[in-house]
């Protein structure tokens, strides 16, 4: 979709183009035929002050020079005449040797005629009856003087209204981008959202806009609540089926078994199935992925405890270690994040020698988080292996923990990816990479 | 050692307060998180597992009660509520560990050893090693100098252990009988007298002093040695 910005200035152009064009083309029009009208009238007096000016004389008719206007004996004066009487005709001077058609009609010519030396001709001519004979009087004018005049001051006002125009533009330009600036306030706010930046968008906006940010709000409010709900409902339902297995586990570790070694095992294997696939699913089911949350992953305040918490559960004194950009946050739901980091994590500490160490960074790409131990590593052969079938990482350690499953649950629930490298700690590195989440284009 | 287990899953509760009575621990029992709130700030308990999921109220707010008012003894959550951003709010609210459901008895027994050595600044070894004497919490033996086993009864292993686990302090007769017997249980100081005897006489005489009208103080072997 084009910015509303960009719609409305190529609408005013274009209006305000045509607009102009026509009414320039009309203006000149107008001013021009009325401009012909009056040229007409002196023409036509200028057709009687020669058929004045026309005089018997010894030889039949002849004209008195002495009354014609003295610019009809300047050559290329710009004055002209013909006078067609009968058989005779008569040019005046300043035509010189340069040919003048007599225009067929009486009356003032639509067209202008060429004249001499490039000149164009306004064209009158008048009959008239004198002394017995039938006169045609034809009188020009040069028109080359006022076209001039009249493209010059085109072009002026063609300059004056491109400069109407631009400022038109402009004007209109501010005043839409100060009436738009609530929504660019908007957008900004959304992006801030995405960003993790900001819980709701600001309520106190324009009316035009107020039904859409409480939906926006009501939204985000709706999806955190339902979010909420159904991580309460799965986490009681959790507790209802994982209480009795605890009790099952615990009963299985009786004396009295002892006299049944392969029942108890049968039994402690299944038990421990349900757990996985309880544990698995449920997990699962408590993701927020791609929705919007309310609370972000913001590195400085939730990895100091996560680490202290990984301390405590894995109480063998591994050396522990993070770094992250101090205002790094991530843009998904911080339990999603902490379900994905703390289970790398675990994993990493169940198979550190010593080193343990998080790597969280922003790049243009995205966000990459890095979990590298010191421990015996997976060989590369195997490493498909592991991905593919999502076997656990921590098959061999006895407890809990999912380890790759669900990490690669949260991984593919927002669209990231993870690899195993070797780490330059010398045991297994997990690399997961996480997408930007796209921001809506700047106005 | 007396412990407070607040659960509301009776049978889940029977089958731990059976487990942890054989490993020599005095259990008391609770269901709701009320009492639990209550009970836990007033008797002298060394550590407290607390189930998130009571009726009544909820365990992460009894804890965060108990911590702001100043109550220290060592907390272990033991929830079915796995997720890890649940075990970093638990563990933020105070606890000093967290267990899941279902887990391994003998993780549990594992624990809660390891908080009460931490919670006393003790190092977590397979062997209890206090001031030359070393024991067994597994099979409740003292391991002696020359790799001998010194057997010892529930009743003086228990002893025993709250001894090692509180070196070189004076414990009085009431003091120990609170923290060695659950609330239900007849006391009977005389009879705490008796199995301090019996340790003096396996273990050697100096291993627990007597002060006169203050009670006793464990000394170790380390004094004679």
């Amino acid at each position: 979709m084009r910015s509303i910005q960009r719609r409305l200035g190529l609408g005013l152009f274009t209006t305000a183009l045509i607009v102009g064009l026509a009414f320039v083309q009309i203006g000149f029009w107008l001013f021009e035929n009325g401009l012909r009208q009056y040229l007409r009238d002196s023409l036509v007096a200028e057709t009687e002050g020669l058929l004045v000016a026309i005089v018997r004389g010894p030889d039949g008719l002849q004209l008195d020079e002495q009354r014609t206007h003295p610019a009809y004996e300047r050559p290329f004066s710009g004055r002209y005449f013909i006078i067609e009487i009968g058989d005779h005709r008569w040019r005046s001077r300043s035509l010189w040797d340069s040919l003048m058609p007599a225009p067929p009609t009486p009356g003032l010519q639509a067209g202008l005629a060429d004249g001499p030396g490039h000149q164009q001709l306004l064209t009158y001519r008048a009959d008239y009856r004198r002394l017995g004979q039938t006169i045609a009087i034809t009188v020009a004018q040069d028109y080359t003087p006022l076209l001039d005049q009249f493209s010059r001051v085109r072009w002026y006002g063609i300059g004056l209204g491109v400069l109407a125009l631009a400022l038109l533009l402009i004007s209109q330009r501010l005043a839409v981008r100060r009436a738009l600036r609530p929504l660019e306030s908007v957008r900004q706010q959304v992006a801030q959202l995405q960003k993790g930046r900001r819980a709701e968008l600001d309520a106190t906006v324009p009316e035009e806009l107020d039904a859409l940010v409480h939906q926006i709000n009501r939204l985000l409010a709706h999806t955190e609540e339902n979010l909420k709900r159904s991580r309460v409902a799965i986490g009681n339902l959790g507790h209802a089926l994982k209480t009795p297995l605890a009790v099952l586990v615990s009963l299985a570790n009786r004396a009295e078994w002892e006299q049944h070694p392969a029942l108890r095992s049968t039994f402690l294997e299944q038990l421990q199935q349900i757990q996985e696939r309880l544990g698995r699913d449920l997990g699962r089911a408590r993701l927020a992925g791609e929705a919007l949350p309310r609370t972000y992953f913001v590195c400085a305040d939730e990895l100091p405890s996560l680490f202290e918490t990984l301390r405590i559960v894995h109480s063998s004194g591994k050396n522990m270690a993070w770094t992250a950009d101090g205002d790094l946050r991530l843009p998904w739901d911080r339990e999603d994040l902490l379900e994905l980091l703390g289970n790398l994590l675990d994993n990493a500490c169940k198979w550190a020698r010593q080193h343990v160490h998080l790597t969280m960074k922003q790049t243009d790409e995205g966000y990459l988080i890095w979990v590298d131990d010191d421990g015996p590593g997976i060989d590369e052969d195997s490493r498909e292996q592991v991905m593919a079938r999502g076997i656990r990482l921590d098959e061999q350690t006895a407890g809990h923990g999912l380890g790759l499953g669900i990490v690669k649950d949260i991984v593919d629930n927002v669209a990231g990816h993870m690899a195993l490298q070797d780490s330059p700690l010398g045991g297994l590195r997990v690399c997961v990479w996480l997408p930007p989440k796209a921001m809506p284009a700047k106005a | 050692m007396r412990l407070l287990l607040v659960e509301d899953s009776v049978a889940l509760a029977d089958e731990l307060t059976a487990s942890l009575t054989r490993q020599g621990y005095a259990i008391d029992w609770l269901a709701d998180g009320r009492d639990a709130a209550y009970q836990g700030a007033v008797e002298p308990y060394d550590l407290i597992i607390l189930d998130l999921g009571l009726p009544g109220r909820s365990g992460l707010d009894v804890l965060q009660e108990w911590r702001l008012n100043g109550l220290a003894t060592p907390v272990l959550i033991l929830t079915a509520r796995g997720s890890w951003s649940e075990r970093v709010d638990g563990l933020k609210a105070g606890a000093d560990d967290y267990l899941t459901k279902p887990f391994h008895p003998e993780e549990l027994q594992l624990r809660i050893q390891g908080l009460l050595r931490r919670s006393k600044g003790l190092v977590n070894q397979s062997l209890l090693a206090v001031a030359g004497i070393q024991l067994d919490e597994e099979r409740q033996c003292v391991v002696g100098a020359d790799c001998t086993d010194i057997e010892l009864t529930a009743a003086e292993f228990r002893l025993l252990r709250y001894f090692m686990l509180h070196a070189g302090q004076i414990l009085s007769k009431g003091h120990l009988s609170d923290h060695l017997y659950d609330g239900e249980s007849e006391r009977d100081s005389n009879v705490i007298e008796v199995h301090v005897n019996h340790l003096r006489r396996k273990l050697g005489k100096c291993v627990i002093e007597t002060r006169r009208g203050q009670g006793y103080r464990f000394a170790g072997n380390e004094a004679v040695a």
